[in-house]
């Protein structure tokens, strides 16, 4: 029985992600295209060429981050949909940090643009929060209202404050390079000697590898500390853990900040790892594209790794279609958000299924009292 | 009288791991007042639903006024001229008197535009024709429990309901709110009326009843006529054994003052206090009761004394020490136990494992911890040890603890209060939901707390529970402590009396 | 100061009404689909269909029958509305597949839908028109002269040239409010928010009343996308919504969950968004003032949301069978 169950757990993304190519397949074979072509040429394009494969790994990084991000505020309870503008927060800060200060040694500089950057995203978040925990406003409106004002402040500290001088008169509107001292460190050299060549390998950086510590020691984290436990309390009866003398607000203060804080570093991939710049058309979206992996992920901090991983391959696919298939990328956005529906549907059946199962085992057969259980509302 | 109204035969329920309804025959006659008696978990409730269509049955039939009928939604009942009143009561707080009563059948002219002065005036009429007094266009929320009980019986009366199916309608009333429903009740039969009444109280039974099916276990023990049958009869065939109606309580000398309650204030919705100026003190070795009809003040009372409610005025005083102020967390530690009113709410997390709900609030005990991380091992073995104590019925402590039954449940609360040994308990509607095995073994952990020197304030609606375990009894009404009596001064009438507000102020010892 | 009396022009008053149109219009959807206890969050998704194909409808119309075009020439804009109602109801069947049936938490469902309508947008935006972002131009509704005020001259910059979708916005507003009050649907829809269980028992189908709520809501969040698109900017382009969907919200938490509030508070929202494009002459950053409704919506939440009274049973999935 557990074993059946173990297997299902397993099955169920799967026949979920089946469900959400078939789905658009359907678009697809509206558009007069073949869906098996297309989704072949997908796989194809990803899995045979050295540079798809380091591309996606480059963009399963960012995701990683946002993943991780979105899945803390869903562990108690909060929507984050405000990741989107704190990486924004996060990539201007770590910019600022970057370019602004000159001749520090990277031990001290690196550190120091990771920091500015989950601590302006900290700083950003905490609208949000306090007005939640204090006000009540509801975090989803007022994240996503903080998105747009993150983009509009974003532009304006682009645009009209920190512009690098020498771009003035040229159409790019960025700000001045960081400092060599404030960049992630490729893993170009450490591929090298295995024959690992291009730009591609050289885009891979540090924060792939420090991406999946951070999963792995939040996983950890969750599961083993007293911290942890505090916030499973409250995530499933935040009223029995006021009882207990959890302090509800600060636990969940505590992991939006956390959440924030990671968030602060989903830009810093593409700005202090490949650009050295931030410029107004820096990737956006991928605080959006969180949400969807924490979902997949199940709020699972090393679910997290393996969802980053299949949004970071349709992401370098939807090239590879747009190229070879001549099918418009944007199918792959949509065959993520089919997936995202596909995922939720199938993991609150799932949850359903395991409950009644629970329910058969758990009582031992002797007592004849569940009868109390089972009529009772 | 001898005229067919419902006959059930050989129905059963099944759900998951569990039977709970066992080839039940039930007969009733139109015109009777037919009593369902038995534990919680006999199977009545579910028994009702199958009749109200609500369930189906997965075998048996069922058949209204001499014809076989499927009985697939609760509207197909109506049509059957079955109604029933819920014990909880389905009704919506915003809406008026007039608007529950209609909801699902309303009177409209063209484009569903509802008849609003039509249905207050049926609704008016019904309250005469019957003899309730209700206004129709009055707010439910705003009105009593008694009051609302009979806007949901009206409900089922303005849908041409020749039959009623009441489910433990006594369990929220106070005794002279009682004895109105049975008024109520008599004029309905006396009107043609048919009444399917469903109780454990078996005094209340025996009072109104014709006809009582006795159920146990989901199986029908027998039909008896209430005439002639004594309440020890009905015990002994609910139980299946003869019944302890009393427990023992021996004297205890109260020992120092350990729950000391001072002029207590705390804030309720809009400008009202909802507890006023409350004083008691609890010693060591003594069981303090408090009754009260539920929603006057007394679920505040004990937030505010367990650290969840913010005091506004006076003083809490645990061990002599001032408490007024301090968090839930700091009350806890100073020894002060909660068995909350409703631990689905406030007791346990249905989602976790039962061993996570049994360290709930002690999760940060040395024993329970390495630094930060938790002492899995340490835990295990604690949870092993109250799983064996309590005979708590689970087959892996890694389960979530929503698969327990209610009295298991109840119990991983139990047993978690205790653990540590506390000094205060302060125990709100503690054996709630509870069957009779489960309902004494809480009332003897009660006792036995007492008798190991710890104060208990007991709060329950209950008044059985409160007159067979308190040495005093305070009453709660509007927020204030009216009353105040020692063990064996008062009966359960009088305190009714004092808990709807009747009880003459000159007798009160409050303060 | 020349700027402070732009802030309260007869000019600013008659195009904040226009923009305070597809607020209010997404708001009287928000609150049928949260009255029967459905959150919508996804309003925001089906604005953008309904920009999109209130755009595309109309544009059709105007090419496959242009001579009837022609003559009627608000048979092309007409068209475009009823194609984004039609994408708002198909929307709005998701959501309420999802969430209703399936019981997914209905934040999740709606963010998945405001992921899925981008994608969509853009997407057959190039399939029809060879590009992502915009469409071609489409043509309005002939605007209307509302008799009798029109003949005052202080009103009239706001009563002359007014969109028939204004109007119909307005008798909106009071159609809603008197379903919601007076008719037997409203009851029951309201019932299904508050307590559903208790609907059930009176033989009040749940699920059919969240259905039709959050079906409602789909086709006015269409419709609002459809007057953005067709007679605000004339035609379709990527991020057009700018978060309407979102501020529909608020408003309607703002207008305590009733129609006639909704329109207050959008109105609100509207004259900010009007200030928004207007006064740029203010010693502001003009990013700023773009998000200048969004700045008042995270004020108006943090300021008013605890006064409102939210239904009963508001966001909470329905469910028969025992758990």
């Amino acid at each position: 029985m557990k074993h059946r169950l173990l297997v299902l757990q397993m099955a169920t993304p799967v026949l979920a992600i089946l469900f959400g190519m078939l789905s658009a397949s359907v678009i697809i074979l509206a558009i007069g295209r073949n869906p098996l072509d297309v989704y072949a040429v997908m796989v194809r394009f990803n899995l045979t060429r050295t540079d798809s494969l380091f591309s996606i790994l480059f963009k399963t990084t960012p995701l990683i981050f946002a993943g991780l991000a979105v899945a803390l505020s869903f562990r108690v309870s909060l929507f984050n949909i405000g990741v989107e503008g704190q990486y924004y927060i996060g990539a201007f800060c770590a910019a600022l940090v970057g370019f602004s200060l000159r001749g520090l040694p990277a031990v001290l500089h690196l550190p120091l643009a990771l920091l500015a950057a989950a601590g302006g995203a900290m700083v950003w978040a905490l609208v949000p929060i306090v007005l939640k925990l204090r006000r009540g406003a509801h975090e989803v409106i007022t994240t996503i209202m903080m998105n747009y004002i993150a983009s509009a402040l974003l532009l304006y500290l682009i645009n009209d404050v920190f512009r690098d001088p020498t771009q003035i008169g040229t159409p790019r509107v960025r700000t001045p390079l960081v400092a060599a001292a404030a960049r992630v460190p490729s893993l170009g050299p450490l591929l090298a000697p295995l024959g690992l060549h291009g730009s591609d390998v050289e885009k891979l950086n540090l924060l792939l590898p420090v991406g999946i510590v951070i999963a792995v020691v939040l996983a950890y984290f969750l599961s083993r500390t007293r911290f942890g436990y505090e916030v499973r309390a409250v995530a499933f009866n935040p009223l029995a853990a006021e009882a207990a003398g959890i302090p509800n607000a600060r636990v969940q203060f505590g992991m939006f900040m956390l959440s924030a804080g990671i968030a602060g570093l989903v830009g810093l991939n593409d700005i202090l790892g490949f650009f050295g710049y931030l410029d107004i058309d820096f990737p956006k979206g991928l605080g959006f594209l969180g949400i969807s992996v924490a979902l997949l992920a199940k709020n699972n901090p090393l679910g997290v790794i393996p969802a980053a991983l299949l949004f970071g391959f349709l992401d370098r696919g939807a090239a590879g279609v747009q190229f070879f298939a001549r099918v418009p990328k944007e199918i792959i956005v949509i065959l993520q958000a089919l997936i995202i529906l596909a995922i939720v549907v199938a993991y609150e059946l799932l949850t359903r299924y395991v409950r009644t199962q629970r329910k058969r085992e758990a009582e031992l057969p002797v007592t004849a009292t569940p009868a109390a259980e089972a009529t009772g509302r | 009288m001898s005229d067919l109204f419902i006959e059930l035969q050989g129905i059963t329920k099944r759900f998951p791991g569990v039977v709970a309804n066992d080839r039940v025959d039930l007969t009733v006659h139109r015109g009777e007042i037919h009593a369902i008696v038995g534990e919680n978990g006999a199977g009545k409730s579910t028994l009702m639903r199958v009749l109200y269509g609500l369930y189906q049955p997965d075998e048996g039939t069922i058949a209204v006024k001499g014809h076989a009928v499927t009985i697939e939604s609760p509207r197909r009942a109506l049509e059957l001229g079955i109604g029933m009143v819920h014990q909880h009561f389905m009704l919506i707080p915003v809406f008026t008197v007039a608007e529950n009563v209609i909801l699902g059948s309303e009177p409209v002219w063209g484009f569903g535009r509802l008849r609003m002065r039509e249905a207050q005036q049926r609704v008016a009429e019904l309250c005469r024709q019957y003899g309730f007094v209700l206004d129709p266009t009055a707010e439910v929320g705003s009105l009593s429990v008694g009051e609302q009980q009979r806007v949901e019986i009206i409900k089922v009366l303005y849908r041409g309901a020749e039959l009623l199916i009441l489910d433990e309608p006594t369990a929220v009333l106070v005794p002279q709110e009682v004895d109105e429903l049975f008024n109520n009740l008599r004029q309905l039969v006396a009107q043609g009326k048919t009444v399917i009444f469903i109780s454990h109280k078996l005094d209340e039974v025996l009072a109104i009843s014709d006809q009582i099916t006795v159920l146990r276990r989901g199986r029908v023990v027998g039909t008896v006529p209430a005439a002639g049958t004594t309440k020890a009869q009905l015990a002994e065939m609910m139980v299946g054994r003869p019944v302890l109606v009393e427990l023992a309580h021996p004297p205890v000398e109260p020992g120092p003052v350990r729950l000391d309650v001072r002029q207590v204030r705390v804030p309720g919705r809009g400008t009202r206090p909802a507890v006023r100026d409350v004083s008691f003190a609890v010693g060591a070795g003594e069981i303090y009761g408090i009754a009260g009809v539920e929603g006057n003040g007394q679920t505040e009372l004990v937030e505010a004394l367990v650290g969840l409610r913010r005091i506004t005025g006076g003083q809490l005083l645990i061990d002599g020490r001032d408490v007024t102020h301090a968090t839930a967390r700091a009350i806890r530690l100073m020894g002060v136990a909660h068995i909350p009113e409703d631990r689905h709410r406030r007791g346990i997390a249905l989602p976790m494992a039962v061993w996570e709900n049994m360290i709930l609030g002690h999760h940060t005990r040395e024993e329970f911890t390495h630094g930060a991380l938790l002492n899995r091992p340490g835990i295990r073995g604690f949870v092993r040890r109250r799983v064996g104590d309590y005979d708590i019925r689970v087959a892996d402590v890694e389960a979530p603890v929503l698969a327990l039954s209610g009295g298991n449940q109840q119990k991983v609360v139990v047993a978690r209060e205790f653990s540590f040994a506390p000094q205060v308990l302060v125990a709100a509607q503690p054996t709630r939901g509870l069957d009779i095995g489960a309902t004494e073994f809480v009332m003897r952990q009660l006792l036995a707390a007492r008798s190991s020197g710890m104060a208990v304030l007991l709060v329950s609606a209950n008044l059985e529970e409160i007159l067979s375990l308190s040495d005093r009894v305070g009453v709660m009404y509007g927020g204030a402590l009216v009353a105040e009596f020692a063990r064996g001064e008062v009966s359960a009438a009088e305190l009714g009396l004092y808990m709807t507000g009747a009880g003459r102020t000159g007798e009160a010892r409050a303060g | 100061m020349e700027y402070m009396t732009s802030l309260f022009s007869v000019a600013l008053l008659a195009s904040a009404i226009r923009v305070t149109m597809p607020i209010l219009l997404a708001s009287l959807g928000a609150v049928h689909a949260e009255r029967g206890g459905v959150v919508n969050i996804g309003l925001e998704g089906i604005m953008i269909m309904g920009t999109f194909f209130g755009a595309v409808g109309a544009y059709a119309f105007d090419t496959r029958f242009p001579s009837l075009a022609q003559t009627w020439p608000n048979l092309a804009p007409l068209a475009g509305v009823l194609a984004a109602v039609a994408a708002g109801l198909l929307f709005g069947l998701i959501h309420a597949l999802v969430t209703i049936t399936f019981r997914v938490d209905q934040i999740i469902s709606g963010v998945a839908l405001n992921l899925l309508a981008g994608g969509l947008a853009r997407f057959l935006n190039i399939l029809l028109f060879e590009k992502a972002t915009q469409s071609p131009g489409v043509r309005g509704f002939t605007p209307i002269d509302i008799p009798l005020l029109r003949d005052l001259p202080a009103l009239r910059p706001l009563v002359t040239g007014v969109s028939p979708m204004i109007i119909t916005g307005v008798v909106l507003v009071a159609v809603s409010q008197w379903v919601l009050r007076r008719t037997r649907f409203g009851l029951r829809l309201r019932a299904v928010g508050e307590y559903p269980l208790a609907a059930d028992t009176l033989g009040v189908n749940v699920y059919h009343l969240r259905y039709a709520g959050v079906l409602l809501s789909g086709a006015l969040a269409g419709m609002a996308g459809a007057y953005l698109a067709i007679e605000q900017a004339r035609l379709y382009f990527e991020g057009m919504t700018q978060g309407r969907g979102f501020i529909a919200l608020a408003a309607m938490i703002f207008g305590n969950w009733w129609p006639v509030g909704a329109l207050g508070a959008s109105a609100l929202f509207g004259y900010f968004d009007a200030l928004s494009l207007r006064v740029v002459r203010l010693p502001v950053p003009y990013q700023f003032i773009n998000v200048l409704p969004h700045i008042v919506t995270i004020l108006v939440l943090a300021g008013f949301v605890r006064r409102a009274r939210m239904p009963a049973a508001d966001g909470v999935p329905y469910t028969k069978e025992e758990e």
